[in-house]
């Protein structure tokens, strides 16, 4: 066995049990929810349609109204606030809060000084303006994120991917990104079982280089896999009539939820755009 | 008139013009035929379902299929095909390479789609397919959620809805448990009675009888050694044992130590 603390193993079995939990796992898509109801064609192009409005929206008011119809929206569709709250917040601090922090000194926004404080002998000065563009920025990431990762949980991904459709993205592309996402899988568990192949052999404890050597390996033996598997599907495909130009199933239909929901959200816009030239900050 | 599906005359093939997969190989296969092709692992069974299916060419030798040459300029020709396409259908050894879609559903509808069946029609075949099969439930699953035994039902549905007159199967019965056998061995059945042509490779001897009439054993050399109905191929013991079909077993019966052949066809009592 490896160590209990060796680090390839920590790591391999962080990826996999990731990549299982947030790409596979179509608990919440499953379940029968309001947006899980609507077609997925039109849950991303109104989603879309929302995102634009959060990156307009100049007040932080507005912006927190937005998150909270955000927050509703998840538990109308089943998703736990909790495990939600967990999923969206992870990259708040990533990818908004460690941008916007330089932001609330007067060094980049200049403005009345809103607290001061001393380090190592320099005057740090927070201004009012500065927590405001920073309060807006996080504001629009946060609400955007929590847009995008619950239209990613109440969606099952093949769906999310033949709405690429739409987009006029090519048949051909939109396959092969539903055939990445399939075989994804069967490589995750040809790794895990490879891992767990090599644990049952390897001894109690396996040196860094030896280690590293046993991975090195196995990815080299996972390309000639995959190398193999590209050609046998293609050879699948080709014995099921494939000529180059593939022909899916559309099994897409627009119902009067979903006329429903786009009335809504365009009143919603209307709401927000004329809100937001109103309102003074 | 000729009136023979498959005429294979001197047939050799190899991977990559090094590694020799199929040498001199002759066979006719008639329409309605069942037949089973037995040999111990890489003697070359797949590899010779797969030149059946138009997916490999031979590199020496000719294939005949409805008596026109199968040539990769065959192909070239879309008319003959999308014929062969409907006509042959082919059931891969592994059912993870047969399904590449993201759901069980849009895996069988493959084929048929990619032919032009109409839609009405795929819908209706495909209604009788999964109440036979009794995968209604899986419809939606994605197939990296499904058992062996699931995947291979699918895996035979994608290929039982372009309604094949010749049906190959790679090995369809590998690692499944008896009923899950025993419901594919009567699918296979049923479309022989509706007139298909059957060829399946295997080295699962306890179902040869079943789904054979005529039997080809390959050898290590990739040649058929011998090719002959089902009971007589069955019956030779040493031919059997020579292409590591069965084995000498032993073990304690009745207070004594018993030496026989086993080929897990039947026990005695």
């Amino acid at each position: 066995m490896f160590k209990k603390n060796n680090f390839i193993e920590h790591s391999i079995q962080g990826v996999l049990s990731f990549l299982k939990d947030s790409i596979f796992s179509e608990e919440v898509a499953l379940k029968k929810g309001l947006l899980q109801s609507l077609d997925p064609r039109i849950k991303v192009l109104t989603f879309l349609v929302l995102l634009l409005q959060v990156l307009w929206l100049k007040d932080v008011r507005i912006l927190m109204v937005f998150y909270g119809f955000c927050l509703a929206l998840s538990c109308l569709s089943g998703v736990r606030l909790w495990f939600f709250l967990k999923r969206t917040w992870i990259f708040i601090p990533l990818f908004s809060l460690f941008v916007a922090i330089p932001a609330i000194f007067s060094f980049f926004t200049p403005g009345d000084a809103y607290a001061t404080f001393h380090v190592g002998g320099i005057k740090f000065v927070i201004t009012s303006q500065g927590l405001a563009v920073a309060l807006l920025f996080v504001g629009r990431v946060l609400t955007c994120v929590s847009f995008a990762v619950l239209l990613s949980l109440t969606t099952r991904h093949f769906e999310l991917l033949k709405v690429l459709r739409i987009f006029k993205v090519p048949q051909i592309f939109v396959m092969t990104l539903g055939m990445c996402y399939r075989y994804i899988y069967l490589f995750v568990e040809i790794i895990e079982h490879t891992y767990l192949a090599i644990k049952s052999r390897v001894g109690v404890s396996v040196h860094t280089q030896k280690g590293q050597r046993i991975v090195a390996w196995n990815i080299a033996n996972l390309w000639t896999r995959s190398y193999q598997l590209n050609e046998d599907i293609y050879r699948a495909m080709l014995s099921r009539g494939f000529t180059g130009e593939p022909f899916v199933l559309n099994e897409f239909k627009i119902k009067t939820k979903d006329w429903l929901w786009v009335s809504w959200v365009v009143m919603v816009t209307f709401l927000f755009i004329f809100l937001n030239a109103h309102i003074k900050i | 008139m000729n009136n023979s599906i498959f005429e294979l005359t001197d047939v050799s093939f190899s991977y990559l013009n090094k590694f020799p997969a199929l040498c001199a190989i002759n066979a006719h296969v008639k329409p309605g035929e069942k037949i089973a092709i037995i040999g111990a692992n890489g003697c070359g069974k797949s590899t010779l379902l797969h030149l059946l299916d138009g997916l490999i060419f031979p590199d020496k030798g000719s294939l005949k299929v409805f008596g026109r040459e199968l040539t990769e300029d065959a192909f070239d020709d879309e008319k003959f095909s999308r014929e062969f396409r409907k006509k042959v259908g082919l059931v891969f050894q592994n059912p993870d390479i047969q399904l590449f879609c993201p759901t069980v559903k849009e895996d069988i509808v493959f084929g048929p789609l990619q032919l032009g069946i109409d839609f009405k029609d795929i819908e209706k075949r495909l209604e009788e397919l999964i109440n036979v099969l009794g995968i209604k439930d899986l419809l939606q699953r994605s197939p990296h959620q499904l058992s062996l035994g699931e995947k291979r039902k699918v895996a035979l549905a994608s290929t039982l809805i372009m309604d094949p007159e010749v049906l190959l199967l790679d090995e369809p019965t590998a690692g499944l448990d008896p009923l899950t056998t025993r419901h594919i061995i009567d699918l296979l059945l049923s479309a022989h009675a509706k007139g298909k042509t059957i060829i399946t490779s295997t080295h699962d001897l306890h179902i040869v009888e079943e789904i054979s009439d005529t039997v080809f054993v390959f050898s290590h050399e990739k040649k058929i050694v011998k090719s002959g109905s089902s009971a007589e191929i069955l019956k030779d013991d040493q031919l059997l044992r020579d292409h590591n079909l069965i084995h000498v077993h032993s073990h304690h019966h009745k207070g004594a130590v018993h030496v026989h052949s086993h080929q897990h066809l039947d026990h005695h009592h």
